[in-house]
């Protein structure tokens, strides 16, 4: 494999990076409308305020400008592989609540899930480039299950709402990797240090 | 010699009032008796002639009135809402004392006394000054205070708005309408727990500023302005997200070109606004309006790159006036439109110097503002052959004169 330096992974990183934005584009703007439907077909108040919920990554940092190529990449894959679990628990409570009853809502899920499972492999393949490899995808198991409907809906809505923040942060993200120069790619960490 | 005040006891306008009485009546020997007024009183006690004399009791009339006017009692002021009844007491003197009422120096008239106090009913603005007590004829001045008219706050207005994201952004008030009277302004920003502090601005006054702890939160900020005056107290309370108000600057220096030998293009070009930090990680896209000065719909394009863009569908000599606006790729809303710009595609020089009145003159369709479509022909009378010809013809020609129409 090409050094992470090398003017062809320089190339790829780019291309990456630029498909990556695009599908953090879309990712965005499908969750946005799924968002849109799950707030009225859960009968919830778009403005209503949800406390953080386990198992669900928040997309808020602090100091979002320092972080280094690495920790940005980190960071995304592991928000993103939590979704896919998230997003598919969402998919089966939807199925058993409703069946067929609401088969559009089931299918937007669905896309926005094989989105995220996408998106997650790309974070994937920029981790290879980096030289780094991805951690491996054991993770803490299955988010925790919501204890009653109601519990499930607030979940979903906080779901929906992280995931889209995290498609913004991860469209920054993306294009401060592809910017030229130091600081877009990864700092070594002290154990690879020369 | 009469002796006037205390002179064990005496206050300062005593102490000064009774030198200069001693003054005034040749008592140049126990002038300087009076504490603390040794210096001024020794030169008139040198003075033996009627001119130093004089000049002696003008000093001390001066004297005494400025002692009067400038040993003061305690300033007030004091604050009365638009249509309040306002009662003023004459300081610690009786209600049936004879005093004198002034407002700004002017006296008022006795019909607003009651005693010794002055009655103000239902004041409005222009009764707001400075108003002052002065005991009997002697034109002691016993009170002081100066009365705003003024009305308690009305809700304020306020706006936060992110122009630099993702630096931070600021807040911006003003109330609805005039109080005439101060106001403190007191805000403060809450993100989930989390108290921030806003930073308030020079200039202008009032507007604060924040930057951003964190970015991508779900979590609302909560904004709340106070306005406070004597009169009253009142506030409001704005909630947003981070990313609704995200609102770039209008783009900055826009300019708009003719494209030489090109009748139908203006090339646009402009900058992203020198307040958005960091155009490269948050680029920023743009909507470009444009139209003729002749007519009123506006032509738009929306352009997800550059910062430049081509019109190709100007019509030919008409002056243009184009705008541009601006907003984050993702988020947030967009800017105002920018300052506008005009411009009028390329024309062919005409062949002569046409003057404005010839030009009016011309009856045929003007061929200086018009350029026929490069496909048109033009009937050529010489060329025609038969009655079916001549009808095609005849089309042809009404095609173009329409054609023309449209274009004028």
């Amino acid at each position: 494999m090409a050094g992470a330096d090398s003017p062809s992974a320089a190339l790829r990183r780019r291309d990456l990076c630029a498909r990556g934005i695009r599908l953090a584009g879309k990712m965005r703007s499908d969750v946005v409308d799924l968002l849109d439907a799950y707030v009225e077909q859960q009968g919830l108040d778009a403005s209503a305020s949800v406390a953080a919920v386990e198992g669900v990554p928040p997309a808020a940092v602090e100091r979002w400008d320092e972080q280094t190529g690495t920790q940005r990449l980190l960071e995304n894959l592991a928000a993103y592989r939590a979704f896919r679990g998230l997003l598919a628990q969402m998919l089966e409570e939807q199925r058993e609540q409703l069946g067929e009853a609401d088969a559009a809502l089931g299918r937007a899920l669905a896309a926005v899930l094989l989105q995220v499972s996408a998106f997650a492999y790309h974070l994937e393949e920029l981790l290879r480039l980096e030289s780094r490899g991805p951690p491996s995808d054991e993770g803490d198991g299955p988010p925790p299950q919501p204890q009653s409907v109601f519990e499930q809906k607030l979940r979903g809505l906080g779901v929906l709402r992280e995931l889209a923040q995290w498609a913004v942060r991860s469209a920054r993200d993306l294009r401060q990797l592809a910017k030229p120069g130091p600081g877009a790619g990864s700092a070594p960490s002290p154990a690879e240090s020369p | 010699m009469r002796i006037w005040g205390r002179p064990k006891d005496s206050g300062l306008v005593e102490s000064i009032s009774l030198l200069a009485l001693h003054l005034l009546e040749g008592d140049f020997a126990h002038s300087f008796a009076v504490p603390g007024w040794i210096g001024l009183a020794l030169p008139c006690v040198k003075m033996a002639n009627p001119v130093p004399s004089a000049c002696c009791m003008v000093l001390a009339a001066v004297v005494v009135v400025y002692a009067q006017r400038h040993s003061q009692p305690d300033s007030h002021t004091q604050f009365e809402r638009v249509g309040a009844d306002v009662t003023m007491k004459c300081g610690s003197m009786d209600w049936d004392a004879a005093v004198t009422w002034t407002v700004n120096g002017t006296d008022i008239d006795e019909s607003h006394l009651n005693g010794s106090y002055l009655i103000l009913k239902n004041v409005d603005l222009s009764q707001s000054g400075q108003y002052s007590c002065y005991e009997g004829s002697a034109w002691h001045l016993k009170y002081q205070t100066t009365l705003k008219v003024g009305t308690p706050p009305r809700e304020p207005v306020l706006m936060c708005r992110s122009n630099n994201y993702p630096k931070g952004f600021y807040c911006s008030w003003h109330l609805p309408t005039p109080t005439y009277i101060p106001n403190t302004f007191n805000i403060s920003v809450i993100h989930g727990t989390k108290e921030m502090v806003c930073e308030k601005d020079a200039v202008p006054k009032n507007r604060c500023h924040i930057r951003y702890l964190q970015l991508f939160s779900t979590v609302k900020y909560k904004v709340t302005l106070t306005v406070t005056n004597a009169l009253g107290k009142n506030y409001t309370t704005v909630t947003f997200d981070e990313f609704a108000i995200v609102k770039p600057d209008p783009p900055e220096s826009v300019v708009a070109k003719p494209v030489p030998n090109n009748p139908r293009r203006l090339e646009v070009s402009w900058q992203n606004p020198s307040s958005w930090p960091d155009p490269e990680s948050f680029p920023l896209k743009f909507f470009l309006r444009y139209r003729p000065l002749i007519l009123d719909q506006w032509q738009h394009v929306e352009l997800s790159d550059g910062t430049s863009h081509t019109i190709t569908d100007a019509y030919a000599g008409k002056e243009y006036i184009i705008q541009v606006a601006a907003k984050d790729n993702d988020i947030g809303t967009w800017s105002d439109w920018s300052v506008a710009v005009h411009a009028t595609p390329w024309t062919e020089e005409p062949k002569h110097l046409t003057t404005e009145a010839q030009i009016t003159e011309t009856t045929s369709a003007s061929t200086s503002s018009f350029m026929a479509p490069p496909t048109t022909k033009i009937c050529d009378k010489g060329a025609v052959v038969g009655s079916g010809a001549v009808a095609v013809c005849w089309t042809a020609g009404l095609v173009v004169a329409a054609y023309s129409v449209l274009f004028i």
